[in-house]
């Protein structure tokens, strides 16, 4: 076979080592540092864009949350307000019912007691007429004149007997 | 008349050159290899002045090409691999080149010349050898006897992994060298054929000549791909001594 033929040997090993070293230099030196970078470069942007749409998605979720949260506080606080102004309410329905009834309880004690004081005096003034009544006709019955203490004994004993029947 | 299918592995002398005893000249191989330089030299750098973020044609190649020798690297060597990342890419790329353009009719395969992949091959070899050496010492030695070897059997071990570990280097220039000869002779053959047989049956040869140079192509590729793979293996190895024996073989 050619390939086994020696004499070529040297030569072969000399320009393959000269021109695996000058490639090798060229790519070193030109051809792998901006492919290389450009790579990196592309895996950080990659990586930049994935990190920045991550930061993004957290905080929207933050807004959302910080929205609910702010959303259910407005929600309590509303509700608050409408059990307060309930229980208001309620308290003024209870203190006008107590004020009419305490004001009704008044008219009718005033009513009450307005009306014992006109039976008293009517019956006052009956007394004092049936006295000089009875007396009236106890002297024109009799015809005779009594005694001082004739006409006082006799007048008690028509009122108490008068005091009685109007009790009964 | 049938030719030789070995005559386009002779190599002639065009420029005889002689320095203090040493024959340098300059025949087709070291013309080819010239060639191969040029070509990925300046593929290589019209690719990496884009530096666009979003890449041209050209550079997309280059990224994927960087990315494929990237994932051996990492696969067999790890994140430190990576500083032997502009060695394993230029010896891919020349490896490649040398292949591809020898199945251009009328150039010359480098690559079909054992002592270029025996270069190759024991450089690689070697610097895995020094590497070795050098990350551990003495304890390198222990790449003699695998992980679990029982004690009684260390002594039929050593030289049956020294064997192997000779076969390395020897096995990787031979794959390389017979392939790419094995092609070409085939190639030689059914071109020869087809000279011969005329045009009444020379169209049938032709064909598989056709056939057969889309298969070379892959072999190029195939054959620069194994040579890188075993390269990072070889240099894995020195790397991790018994960490990842999976990948050793």
């Amino acid at each position: 076979m050619p390939q086994f033929e020696t004499h070529f040997y040297s030569s072969l090993i000399f320009w393959e080592i000269v021109s695996f070293a000058i490639l090798f230099f060229i790519l070193y030196k030109y051809a792998f540092p901006p492919l290389l970078r450009v790579l990196e470069e592309r895996e950080r942007k990659i990586k930049d864009s994935l990190d920045e749409a991550e930061r993004h998605r957290s905080e929207a979720e933050r807004t959302l949350r910080e929205y609910e949260a702010k959303l259910a506080a407005v929600s309590k606080e509303a509700e608050t307000l409408l059990a307060a102004a309930r229980e208001r309410a309620q308290r003024l329905l209870e203190e006008n019912e107590q004020r009419m009834t305490a004001e009704a309880e008044r008219i009718k004690g005033d009513a009450l007691r307005e009306i014992e004081q006109e039976r008293r005096r009517a019956m006052q003034e009956i007394r004092s007429q049936t006295t000089e009544l009875a007396l009236m006709v106890a002297e024109q019955v009799l015809q005779r004149s009594l005694t001082d203490a004739d006409h006082r004994r006799l007048a008690d004993e028509a009122l108490a007997a008068l005091t009685r029947s109007s009790h009964q | 008349m049938q030719e030789n299918p070995l005559h386009p592995f002779e190599l002639h002398n065009f420029i005889p050159i002689e320095v203090s005893g040493l024959d340098i000249s300059i025949n087709q191989a070291v013309l080819t290899m010239w060639i191969v330089v040029a070509l990925v030299a300046v593929l290589m750098m019209m690719a990496s002045s884009a530096r666009r973020l979003v890449p041209g044609k050209l550079q997309s190649l280059a990224e994927l090409l960087v990315e494929f020798i990237r994932g051996i690297i990492l696969d067999t060597m790890g994140e430190r691999g990576m500083k032997f990342f502009p060695l394993v890419t230029t010896l891919f790329l020349f490896i490649l080149f040398c292949n591809l353009i020898g199945l251009v009719p009328g150039s010359y395969t480098v690559t079909s010349q054992i002592v270029v992949t025996a270069l190759f091959a024991f450089a690689v070899y070697g610097l895995s050898l020094v590497m070795g050496v050098a990350l551990h010492g003495a304890k390198f030695l222990g790449i003699l006897v695998p992980p679990g070897t029982p004690a009684w059997l260390v002594p039929l071990m050593i030289p049956i992994e020294l064997i192997s570990q000779l076969a390395r280097p020897i096995s990787l220039a031979v794959r390389l060298f017979a392939n790419m000869t094995a092609g070409h002779v085939i190639l030689g053959v059914l071109f020869g054929l087809t000279v011969s047989g005329g045009v009444l049956i020379g169209w049938l040869p032709f064909a598989f000549t056709i056939a057969m140079n889309g298969l070379e192509l892959g072999i190029a590729f195939i054959q620069a791909y194994i040579f890188t793979v075993l390269t990072c293996v070889y240099l894995g190895d020195a790397f991790h001594l018994h960490g990842h024996d999976e990948h050793a073989h």
